[in-house]
């Protein structure tokens, strides 16, 4: 009965609970434990507990190591919002408990769990180093610290010698301080104030320059938050001022200049002892000024790099790709490598990328994404080669390569994405007309230069030094020139030698055939026999003639032989003599009748001219 | 007996030939493949054997330039032009790896006409000027020729002076080809092998040091005494260099 009622009790409650903080609902809800990290053995600390929603049946860890003082007191805490008619509510619990620390040493809180409507959570775990109690430091609350704020006030007047080195000093912590060029180191400088001197503010900070380094500050609240911290066996409150993250630029030993600081420190005075001192304590403000000691970090050289290291020192990603691999001409692609990783970033130089050189390229466009945390520079750099294709064409980009220096391995390693093929299409007709009417003859680029090519061709090898020229051969053609010239000029004397004997023969009895034939023709001349005797007549003179001048029968006419024998030095009387009686000749052969002269005179006048010609011709 | 020697080296040659021409071609396709230090041993083989031809010389002078090696990229380079002066390609390469040498001479003007003439017999090698003075001797004959059996006047006129030119012709190509044998012969020009010669004034280590010139630089030698030859610079200067900084051409 009992059970029944309490379940329905809880069903009602949680009714009641989902239709008022419906919002609330969303929120996941949060157990987590927090306490100091650091606290000295016997001091007292606190234990808390937060729960944003009431929980019951809290379970603590195993506090075996602190005495527990007090505790838990609960305190409760919530809030309503209405913004534009949403209604919100938070509930926030916290238990405290206080505890003391027994003994020395780093213990850990495991975590503690509390029921939250019949579910159990678990809340974080807690690690707090003991350390030991230091005489006159203790709780800043403490009745001990009077005295010595008393004894402090004793020398007022050197104010800024109260605060010793051990009370109030700067430090700046390096990850590393021997390292690789352009591996990244993180440098954080901290202000330790010990417990009881109460900083109120700082004045004039001086950062260190960094020279030698490329730096990326990590965000750091501007609020400056304390924690405590170990150092040297004290508890100091230390804040930490700036973060840094350095790439040494340069090689050898570089020096990080001290950060400065001015502190403003807030001192009790006490000029005179009144009545009222116990109740109003006089304080003033001491500017105090702290240094720290400079770093020294030892920066060693690359080993020899690759080609394809582009500056690259840390732990990257390498990724390239085309946003096109089939585009027309006179279209624009991107060629997109990006580089994630851990390292220096943004020193990183773009890599080559070997376009073909018919491609219009551009300077890459770099752009950076980096995230400056605790582990270093990281996050993504991009480059982006815009390039567009003039001519249509299968094209290839060769692989672009890309290496880093790994400073775990302290190795190159290389990466390379591609090649690439790009399937370039003819671009559309107006876009070639365009180009068509802005024509422009382009020279030949020449990209390189470089000596021609070997001979392919089969060579006609000679023994050193050996020429045609000079040899047996060459003058032999020389010879063999001259003799065969020799040759047939002889052959041609002999034959025109030949050939002129036969002339002369035929010169000699001219006259003697002229006179035969002249004597055929008397007998004619007897018989009355008219035309055989002209024609012996004919006959007599053209063949004299021929064999005279030399001239075949056939091509002899009165005219080449008038002029023949004239330029033979015959008188002209005698040549016309002559024609008159070849012509009285013809006439009386052809044309007996037109012909009034005798046979006797005709045969007279023959043999009177064949006579002077003989004579005559020379 | 000298031309039952030039039978027995024709015969030789015969036996020879395929296996020189293959060695050439082996260097060819390790110069196509970029080993070019093969190449430069199977070009270097084949003219141990005794034999050489400008092709030769040229493709030995491409392999040792493309090892980086300028100064017997030259000298084979030069060997080459003498053998076939007209070679573009030669005389291109020559003049690319001739970039390369430091010394930086300015060669002596010459009188416009004996530069032409000089350019005139360098532009042809020996048996290209024996066979013009073979084909003019020929000319020659056949215009005699007809200076001779010609009935016609004119035609014997121009036969005749046509001859006188065709002579002129055969005997000046003739002594061309002869200069050109002798430079070939002689060796009369050096390329110095040496990263610097320090030139002195007179054949002994004792003389006076004239001036320094660097390898690749093609002088010409006027004189040898000795281990010590007398160069000549393109620009006048001359002086004595021992004979193991240089290599003849």
């Amino acid at each position: 009965m009992n059970e029944k009622r309490d379940m329905i009790r809880k069903i009602i409650l949680l009714l009641a609970f989902a239709l008022t903080t419906a919002g609330s609902f969303a929120e996941s809800t949060q157990f987590t434990m927090s306490a100091p990290n650091v606290v000295r053995s016997g001091e007292q600390f606190r234990l808390s507990f937060t729960l944003n929603d009431s929980g019951s049946d809290l379970q603590l860890p195993d506090l075996s190591n602190f005495e527990i003082l007090m505790g838990p007191s609960t305190s409760q805490s919530s809030s309503f919002q209405m913004i534009n008619g949403r209604t919100t509510q938070s509930v926030s619990f916290s238990y405290i408990y206080v505890l003391r620390a027994k003994a020395e040493g780093t213990f850990t809180i495991r975590p503690a769990s509390i029921n939250v409507n019949g579910k159990v959570f678990q809340s974080n775990s807690l690690e707090i180093q003991v350390v030991k109690g230091q005489q006159g430091q203790a709780a800043p609350q403490g009745g001990s610290q009077q005295g010595q704020q008393n004894q402090q006030s004793q020398q007022q007047e050197n104010v800024s010698a109260d605060i010793s080195k051990d009370d109030l000093f700067v430090k700046v912590d390096i990850t590393r301080n021997n390292v690789f060029k352009g591996e990244q180191i993180i440098a954080t400088v901290k202000l330790y104030v010990s417990p009881n001197v109460p900083v109120r503010g700082f004045n004039d900070v001086k950062l260190p320059s960094y020279e030698g380094f490329w730096t990326q500050d990590i965000e750091v609240p501007n609020q400056i938050s304390f924690a405590r911290e170990v150092y040297d066996n004290k508890i100091y409150q230390v804040g930490v001022m700036k973060k840094t993250i350095l790439f040494p630029q340069q090689t050898g030993t570089i020096k990080i200049d001290p950060f400065e600081i001015t502190c403003i420190v807030q001192q009790r005075i006490r000029q005179q002892r009144s009545f009222f001192d116990d109740f109003f304590d006089n304080y003033r403000n001491v500017e105090a000024r702290v240094t720290s000691t400079p770093v020294y970090i030892k920066v060693k050289d690359l080993p020899p790099a690759p080609a394809s290291f582009y500056g690259a020192v840390g732990s990257f990603n390498y990724t390239a790709d085309i946003d096109k691999e089939k585009l027309r001409s006179n279209e624009a692609a991107t060629l997109k490598i990006t580089v994630t990783g851990t390292g220096n970033l943004k020193l990183i130089e773009a890599p080559k990328v070997e376009f073909p050189t018919d491609f219009e390229k551009y300077d890459p466009k770099t752009s950076d994404r980096v995230n400056a945390s605790d582990n270093g520079l990281s996050g993504s750099k991009t480059f982006e080669y815009l390039f567009i294709p003039r001519y249509a064409g299968e094209y290839t980009i060769p692989a672009v390569v890309f290496s880093y220096f790994n400073t775990a391995s302290q190795k190159y390693e290389t990466r390379s994405a591609g090649p690439f093929n790009i399937h370039v299409e003819k671009g559309d007709d107006d876009q070639n007309a365009t180009v068509m009417s802005s024509i422009s003859k382009e020279d030949v680029r020449f990209i390189g230069k470089d000596i021609r090519f070997i001979k392919q061709n089969q060579q006609k090898l000679t023994i050193k030094g050996h020429t045609f020229f000079g040899t047996t051969g060459f003058y032999l053609v020389y010879l063999i020139g001259i003799l065969l010239f020799a040759a047939v000029y002889f052959v041609y004397r002999k034959k025109a030698r030949e050939n002129a004997n036969l002339a002369l023969m035929r010169n000699k009895q001219a006259n003697k055939v002229a006179r035969k034939r002249l004597k055929e023709a008397a007998s004619f001349l007897k018989n009355n026999k008219a035309e055989e005797f002209y024609e012996s007549v004919l006959k007599a003179f053209w063949g004299y003639l021929s064999d005279k001048l030399a001239i075949p029968v056939a091509d002899l006419n009165r005219d080449n032989a008038s002029s023949t024998l004239l330029s033979r030095q015959v008188q002209q009387e005698t040549i016309e003599e002559f024609i008159r009686i070849i012509d009285d000749c013809e006439f009386a052969r052809y044309a007996p009748s037109a012909f009034s002269g005798t046979i006797q005179d005709v045969y007279d006048r023959a043999a009177s001219v064949m006579g002077k010609l003989e004579k005559q011709i020379k | 007996m000298k031309k039952i020697l030039y039978i027995l080296l024709a015969l030789l040659f015969v036996f020879q030939l395929n296996a020189q021409n293959s060695l050439f071609e082996k260097g060819n396709q390790f110069y196509t493949d970029q080993k070019y230090n093969d190449a430069i041993a199977a070009y270097e083989e084949l003219l141990g054997t005794g034999v050489e031809s400008a092709g030769l010389y040229f493709n030995l002078g491409n392999a040792y330039y493309k090892t980086g090696k300028m100064t017997p990229a030259i000298l084979n380079y030069e060997r080459a032009k003498l053998l076939s002066p007209d070679d573009a390609d030669i005389q291109f390469n020559l003049e690319l790896a001739n970039q390369h040498v430091v010394d930086a001479i300015e060669a002596i003007p010459q009188v416009f006409f004996v530069r032409w003439w000089n350019n005139l017999i360098k532009s042809k090698a020996t048996d290209s000027w024996a066979t013009y003075s073979i084909v003019c001797f020929i000319a020659l004959l056949l215009l005699l020729g007809l200076y001779v059996f010609s009935p016609n006047g004119s035609l014997r006129r121009l036969g005749f002076w046509l001859g006188i030119v065709f002579l002129a012709g055969s005997i000046t190509t003739f002594v061309f080809a002869n200069k050109q044998k002798n430079r070939l012969v002689n060796h009369n020009f050096a390329i110095i092998t040496h990263p610097s010669a320090t030139v002195k004034s007179s054949p002994s280590e004792g003389g006076t040091n004239i001036f320094l010139i660097h390898e690749g630089l093609k002088v010409q030698i006027i004189d040898q005494l000795g281990n010590w030859y007398e160069i000549r610079l393109a620009d006048g200067n001359q002086g004595w260099l021992p004979s193991e900084t240089m290599e003849k051409i």
